[in-house]
């Protein structure tokens, strides 16, 4: 894979803080058409979610995000994928991937809460997201319907990836 | 002391005699209250015994009672003036007000009452070291031999003050001698490794080689001498020195290997075979480059030697290697690289070839990218880190609009990147527009709250814009949280980019007493540098580290070439020669000239003084638990909180004085500092003073526009003198300025013949106009016409000089100043300097970032999540 690249490229993840969430709000502002609230900005940085939100680095440069939070509802939890993203010259890298695995390998090793699953949202139009996700194990399970109140289709696929059944695992 | 030689009124009988002893020996334990009851004692039946008086004094300063301790002591002195104890403590109070001069003065009084006194003699020294007295100082420190031979420390000292008087061959004899006496050396001992490279430096500073190799060899061999890297360094330039070209070469090869990023090494190996590095000529450059080459092979990872080479290569031969240097660093990544490269710009054809190499490669990684893009194409980092480089170029040649464009597409690219925020500040800062520098400094500094450098930035760049409270609140960020204002913190941190930028900033806002404040502060931070010395004269020789302590000294006597303090000090004689010249500035600037931010600061100013007050009388009941406060004075209470008092000092010119005195002793070559010694000297009357000044700028820049002012200026003083100033002054002074200005000339041809030959020149424009308001002939309407050439489109006009230009105006009261900064509005397009007051305020407010302004990027949001 990127054994041979030529140019030493190096991908790092930092923890979210006060400090950094300015850079977060920057990449949010071009990567996503939402705005999100004062509430995402402040949960992101609990202490409980620091191994789900991250800043992705490329070549010490940040150039995406990944967010999630709990959502806990009687005896389950599901991790819940908010936003991840990366900036378009840094597409098709395995950036992506690389987040997307690193928020996995932290919730298959979370255990107060035990993680059940995770599921995120995706937009009906984008499939290509969609084929992104499958390959790291998500299903589709359902369609959130009229999820987006603005943007069109407002429709939303759920797709989700168990975390219960180790065996499910597929690297 | 034998009782016979006791003065009558000295002498006490022997119950109060032991008491005194007693006080003695309380104050060495620092037994200050039981001290000062004894002599209490002795007082009550002896009032007028001249020593009690003087411990009792000394005992009240250690305990803070600073006043009344002092006029004991000088009671004391007076009762009993051949009393060395009398004199030496007058002496250590004086040495603790670092009033060294005074001090040496009573050493020398105890001194003479009491020659052998080690004490005494051992201050003594290191006062007349810190006076650069090397006469007196060789002389105590023969005293202080003679009496204790077998302290080493005599013995070197001795050395030391031979070899601070310039008598290297006393030092030489003074080691040697010393290293006879010496018995059994412990193995690895650091202080007698010391010694011996002393004397190493001392025998190759006599020019005496082949000894000072013979004994560095020797000892090294016999590992006397630990330091490794200090004996490669000595071996291979003194064999340098004695032409032993091949074995100083191997050594230097060493040094190279060992550290192949210190250019002195690099140095060192050329000159030893006749090259010099900096300096290459047509015949020497194919065999510099050959080593570096060589040098580039070796060290697969040095910078150094290829950073080298493209100073030395020219044509084909620079652009090749200047392209894998730039390709190479641009893939790393590495954002120094443009302050790295820029110094080659001084060659045009390199700054060009340098911009080809950089611009291809740009067209080259922005080209559509090949099918897929995969982690085998280049990384994009390096795409961004050419637009960053190339942003710079431009901007640095003066192509500030092409420098932003590139910005603009960087920040596409990769909008998270700090350095490119950054950058664009800088750009608008060039173009005149210091409120959008600071908030693009600020968007920067949003991005990362934790980064200390930029959050400084910040802070220097509202300065700039003259947001003096919005840059103390940024600033205060990281600040001590307990200090009286993030100011006062950054004052006690002894802060020169903040003293020095705030006040420059108060001096822009024309808060001229603030200004005046800050630059004192900078005074103090050098004075108190100078007063750090004092101890090393004492600990260096105690510890045997000779040759850094040989170092400092004359740096120390260099202290204040540094750039903060010349800046300070000449800043600070312009707004004194201000006052003098016009002192009714001094209630105007305080008032009427104030904001409402500058008047809410002042206010907050206050405050802060009286908060420190406040606490300062607070503490004094917890710290008696330490009684002992030492003789130095604590910090002295702020009664100038704004600097108003400053401005109404009746003695101006010999403020101004102090500040520049300094800098006319280092004689640099800085046509600024003469010229500002000239401005105060000559209201000083210190004609002679005066002319010498011009005569340094007339050798340092013979067309300079600020001479050509002083000149005419300085003319006309002489003729309206009432008479010429005495002899020699006066012959000497008259010959002196006809050399500088032909006394044919009528002074209006002379300005006019001046105006005429440089009138492509803003600066120059403006110097003659000055020149006409000087003389005084000229009607107003005429010296607007002529400042209002610099519009003419063959001139040469840059902002500052725009705003030297505005000022003049001001000063001059001309009907036309809102016209002149109308029309530079105008020219200097993206710059905001030169808007309307009005205007300034609400620029001001928009200098400030927040949260929408990171967020703002991709215009509206549909969607909002809540």
């Amino acid at each position: 894979m990127s054994s041979t690249s030529r140019s030493q490229s190096r991908v790092s993840f930092a923890s979210l803080t006060p400090n950094n969430l300015g850079t977060v709000r920057k990449l949010n502002s071009v990567l996503f058409p939402i705005k999100y609230s004062e509430k995402f900005y402040q949960d992101v940085l609990l202490p409980e979610v620091e191994d789900f939100c991250k800043l992705v680095y490329f070549n010490d440069v940040p150039v995406g995000t990944i967010c999630c939070r709990f959502e806990t509802a009687g005896e389950t939890t599901k991790l819940y994928l908010m936003t991840m993203g990366v900036l378009a010259p840094y597409r098709s890298r395995g950036l992506g991937s690389k987040s997307l695995e690193h928020v996995i390998t932290a919730a298959l090793t979370h255990t107060k809460p035990k993680i059940d699953s995770i599921y995120l949202h995706v937009q009906v139009s984008n499939a290509a997201a969609k084929g992104f996700y499958e390959r790291h194990g998500f299903k589709e399970v359902a369609v959130h319907e009229n999820y987006y109140k603005k943007l069109v289709p407002h429709d939303a696929w759920i797709l989700e990836r168990s975390l219960a059944d180790h065996t499910e695992e597929n690297k | 002391m034998p009782p016979s030689g006791i003065p009558a009124k000295r002498a006490l009988p022997p119950k109060e005699s032991s008491l005194f002893k007693e006080v003695l020996n309380l104050y060495e334990s620092k037994q200050l209250k039981k001290g000062l009851k004894t002599a209490d004692l002795i007082l009550k039946k002896y009032p007028e015994h001249g020593e009690t008086l003087c411990m009792k004094g000394l005992i009240l300063t250690h305990m803070g009672r600073r006043e009344e301790g002092l006029e004991l002591v000088k009671k004391g002195v007076r009762l009993d003036l051949t009393s060395h104890i009398c004199w030496h403590v007058f002496g250590l109070i004086q040495k603790g007000e670092k009033n060294y001069e005074e001090a040496l003065k009573s050493y020398t009084q105890a001194l003479r009452f009491d020659k052998e006194n080690l004490n005494i003699l051992r201050d003594a020294a290191h006062l007349q070291t810190q006076l650069r007295h090397f006469d007196g100082l060789v002389e105590t420190r023969h005293t202080l031999l003679r009496l204790r031979p077998n302290l080493r420390q005599n013995w070197i000292g001795l050395a030391v003050a031979y070899h601070l008087n310039g008598n290297l061959t006393e030092t030489k004899k003074v080691v040697e001698h010393y290293e006879r006496t010496l018995k059994n050396v412990p193995d690895y001992d650091v202080e007698h490794s010391e010694v011996l490279l002393y004397h190493v430096r001392v025998l190759e500073e006599l020019g005496e080689l082949a000894e000072a190799l013979n004994l560095l060899d020797v000892n090294a061999k016999s590992r006397a001498i630990i330091d490794r890297t200090a004996i490669m360094e000595y071996r291979a330039r003194i064999l340098s020195k004695m032409k032993n070209v091949e074995d100083a070469e191997h050594t230097w090869q060493a040094l190279i290997q060992q550290n192949p990023d210190n250019y002195d090494y690099f140095k060192g190996y050329f000159s030893n075979q006749g090259l010099d590095l900096f300096q290459v000529t047509e015949e020497t450059r194919d065999k510099a480059l050959q080593i570096l080459r060589e040098f580039s092979t070796q060290l697969p990872r040095a910078a150094a030697p290829r950073r080298l080479a493209l100073g030395v290569a020219t044509g084909d031969e620079f652009k090749q290697l200047a392209e894998a240097y730039l390709i190479s660093a641009l893939e790393k990544g590495i954002p120094s690289l443009f302050t790295d490269i820029k110094a080659l710009y001084k060659e045009p054809s390199k700054q060009e070839s340098i911009q080809g190499i950089v611009e291809s490669h740009r067209e080259r990684l922005s080209s559509p990218s090949p099918p897929s893009p995969s982690s085998e194409s280049e990384p994009p980092t390096t795409y961004l880190w050419t637009l960053y480089f190339l942003a710079q170029h431009y901007s640095f040649i003066g192509q500030h609009i092409n420098s932003l464009a590139l910005l603009e597409t960087a920040l596409k690219h990769t909008p998270t990147l700090p350095e490119l925020f950054m950058f664009r500040a800088r750009v608008l800062k060039r173009l005149g527009d210091p409120f959008g520098a600071a908030r693009c400094m600020d968007e920067a500094r949003l991005l990362d709250l934790q980064d200390r450098f930029l959050n400084t930035k910040v802070g220097k760049y509202r300065l700039r814009a003259g947001m003096e409270e919005e840059a103390q609140e940024v600033l205060g960020l990281f600040t001590k949280k307990d200090a009286s204002s993030p100011g006062a913190d950054l004052e006690d941190m002894q802060s020169l980019l903040f003293l020095t930028e705030d006040a420059s900033c108060h001096h822009r806002n024309g808060n001229l007493g603030m200004a005046l404040k800050r630059y004192h502060s900078v005074q103090k931070v050098f004075n108190e540098v100078e007063d750090d010395q004092y101890d090393f004269h004492g600990y260096s020789l105690r510890r045997f580290t000779i040759n850094v302590y040989l170092e400092m000294i004359p740096w120390a006597d260099r202290l204040r070439s540094h750039v903060a303090y010349v800046q300070s000090a000449i800043a600070a004689s312009q707004i004194y020669v201000r006052l003098h010249d016009d002192p009714s500035i001094a209630t105007k600037s305080s008032a009427d000239n104030l904001t409402d931010a500058e008047k809410k600061a002042k206010k907050k100013a206050k405050k802060a003084a009286q908060k420190v007050q406040e606490e300062a009388k607070k503490g004094h009941p917890q710290t008696s638990a330490t009684e002992d406060k030492g003789l130095e004075p604590g910090p002295a209470k702020d009664d100038d909180p704004d600097g108003s008092k400053l401005l109404k000092s009746t003695d101006p010119l010999d403020r101004a004085w102090k500040f520049l005195s300094p800098l006319a002793i280092l004689e640099l070559d800085d046509v600024e500092a003469w010229i500002a010694i000239y401005d105060v000297a000559v209201r000083r009357k210190k004609f002679l003073q005066a002319v010498r000044a011009l005569n340094r700028v007339h050798s340092l820049d013979p067309e300079n526009s600020e001479l050509h002012v002083r000149l005419v200026h300085l003319r006309h003083i002489v003729l309206s003198l009432p008479q010429p100033p005495p002899e020699p002054i006066g012959p000497v002074l008259a010959e002196a300025l006809d050399k500088l200005l032909s006394p044919e000339v009528s002074l209006e041809t002379y300005n006019s013949q001046y105006l005429q030959q440089h009138s492509t020149s803003a600066r120059s424009i403006l110097a003659s106009a000055k020149v006409l308001h000087l003389l005084g002939a000229t009607p107003a309407e005429e010296i607007d016409n002529t400042i209002f050439n610099i519009f003419n489109p063959e001139v040469q006009v840059d902002i500052e000089a725009a705003l030297d230009v505005v000022a003049f105006l001001r000063s001059i009261r001309s009907a036309r100043v809102g016209e002149f900064r109308a029309a530079c509005d105008k020219k200097f397009e993206l710059s905001t300097v030169f808007k309307a007051p009005a205007e300034l305020i609400s620029l001001r407010r928009k200098a400030i970032a927040t949260i929408e302004d990171v967020e703002k990027a991709n215009g509206e949001k549909t969607e909002v999540v809540t």
